[in-house]
């Protein structure tokens, strides 16, 4: 059993040491006849430096012979063996709030109905900006409608839907805010 | 040439000519019939010994005295031949009865010897010093002196009744199902759960339709990451939906003990298991209720492995075999097996079931 806490001055496990699981060979019991030992076949192992991505570095016995590996991705930066540092946390800085404008511009039901909140606030600063450009695509639009404009018509109902679908829970800040109009222009 | 030969021949005979084909000595010890009489007479025999047998032998002290073997050495012309001192392990054992016996494979002059261990392993070190130590005191269970615990009854209950065949019958199993389950001890500096062993196992499936070429690659691929030779397996039955053939090589594996289980658990839990993508961890269903878990790794985690990687082209991409991992330890139970584990650095997710 484990002598965990003491010093191993001679390890229990020594490769040389006989084990019914190792040998590969059938030993037979009650054969006479002369049984070859076999020198046993070992791959050469070479001594390679671990670098992680941290910095930190150990040695190790591989069979490859690259004497320093460095590793890109290891538990140094990955988010499963990290779950609190927030660098490697998947979130996206948004301080000026351009991600969140786009959205509220071109997202689909499924990324407003994420944060709403935010498109709401988002809007309103933008609502000066936005109707000016949708108003000039619209023109261009009713100047000449394209063969693909003619042909997305299911596909306008379908997002229509989508969006219908989604804004279900979010009516009452829809309502509010009434900047549903714009968005639609945006859309396309 | 011929005249030499000849002159030399001539000189032989003449040598011959002059000495007695009898030395000196030999004719003064030699006896004949003519000679006994007067031995028997005059001097006493010369073949006959001047102590007794029954004086015993010669005293240990001048033995001693008398041996030097530093004598005995220099006193040698030539160079011993290697037989003399070098020891060499006989290539086939035969028996228990021959006098030529092969040494132990733990001896260095063994046939069979495996040198090493080479290096200390990081994650060694890191078990010795900073796990088991951690694991003992996060088990540690306090009980206030003059505490006993509840005595339980017997796991093997006796047959109770009148039946004559009750008379000297093995005892009966543990109530609700015949497994004898480990029993899990407090834990105490000594029986603190440390990793035994590991297996690797690829199931070669592509083996039994299209060629032995999967099992060669597989097995090549596996002792890049393991340092070690494969231990191949036959089917051993036939399985028709499964396309097993009885007898053919489906499968392969690895024992991994001591230093090279530690070098592949650290490469692949530092190195491998980060770099997998969308996996959340070991399922923590895992287990065998005595303490071995036991995960799998699919081949693009193969090709992972940082000796796969860097000669990745060596390998037929579709080749490449799927692993299945199973770390032994030597906890009795399996939450201590995930503690164990976790501790070491491998995610476990999803219910726990003890």
């Amino acid at each position: 059993m484990a002598s965990a806490l003491r010093p191993v001055l001679r390890p229990t496990h020594l490769p040389s040491l006989p084990t019914s699981t190792t040998t590969t060979t059938y030993i037979c019991q009650s054969c006479r006849h002369a049984r070859l030992l076999r020198r046993p076949k070992r791959p050469y192992t070479f001594t390679q430096l671990v670098t992680l991505s941290d910095g930190s570095a150990f040695t190790l016995r591989t069979t490859s012979p690259v004497p320093v590996y460095r590793s890109t991705r290891d538990t140094r930066n990955s988010p499963l063996w990290n779950p609190s540092s927030k660098e490697l946390l998947n979130v996206e800085d948004d301080e000026a709030g351009r991600l969140a404008g786009f959205r509220a511009r071109f997202g689909t039901g499924f990324d407003t109905a994420k944060d709403g909140k935010k498109e709401v606030d988002t809007e309103s600063n933008n609502a000066s900006s936005v109707p000016a450009s949708s108003t000039a695509t619209r023109s261009k639009s009713l100047e000449e409608p394209k063969f693909e404009d003619e042909q997305n018509t299911f596909e306008e109902d379908d997002m229509n839907l989508l969006d219908l679908i989604s804004s279900f829970g979010q009516e009452n800040a829809q309502q509010d805010s009434q900047t549903s109009e714009p968005k639609k222009g945006g859309k396309k | 040439m011929a005249e030499s030969s000849l002159s030399l021949r001539l000189a032989r005979t003449w040598r011959s000519f002059i000495k007695p084909s009898v030395c000196n000595r030999c004719l003064q010890t030699r006896r004949t019939l003519a000679t006994q009489t007067t031995a028997s007479q005059g001097q006493r025999d010369a073949d006959l010994e001047e102590s007794s047998s029954l004086a015993g032998p010669p005293s240990a002290a001048s033995r001693a005295n008398d041996f030097d073997p530093l004598r005995i050495a220099k006193s040698r012309k030539r160079q011993l031949v290697p037989s003399r001192y070098q020891f060499r392990s006989p290539k086939y054992y035969r028996g228990p009865l021959h006098p030529h016996q092969p040494p132990p494979p733990s001896d260095p002059a063994s046939r069979e010897f495996v040198p090493g261990p080479f290096s200390s392993p990081r994650l060694e070190q890191a078990y010795h010093n900073i796990i088991a130590p951690d694991f003992m005191t996060m088990c540690y269970q306090h009980t206030p002196p003059g505490f006993r615990p509840s005595q339980k009854g017997p796991r093997l209950r006796p047959w109770l009744g009148d039946s004559p065949y009750f008379q000297n019958r093995p005892l009966r199993g543990p109530r609700g199902g015949d497994v004898l389950r480990l029993l899990r001890k407090p834990i105490t500096f000594r029986n603190i759960p440390m990793i035994e062993r590991v297996t690797l196992h690829a199931y070669v499936k592509s083996a039994l339709t299209s060629g032995s070429s999967f099992i060669h690659v597989a097995g090549m691929a596996l002792q890049a990451i393991t340092n070690q030779r494969v231990v191949i397996h036959e089917a051993r039955t036939n399985e028709a939906s499964w396309g097993l053939i009885k007898g053919k090589t489906v499968s392969m594996t690895t024992d991994l003990k001591g230093e090279d289980m530690y070098h592949f658990l650290g490469k692949m839990i530092n190195v491998v298991l980060p770099r997998i993508k969308d996996w959340n961890g070991v399922r923590a269903t895992t287990g065998d209720n005595s303490g071995n878990l036991t995960f799998g790794l699919d081949p693009e985690a193969v090709a992972a492995f940082p000796e796969i990687e860097t000669n990745y082209d060596a390998y037929p991409g579709k080749m490449i075999p799927g692993l299945h991992v199973t770390i032994h330890t030597t906890a009795t139970c399996d939450k201590d097996a995930r503690l164990l584990l976790q501790q070491i650095g491998i995610p476990f997710y999803g219910k726990v079931v003890d």
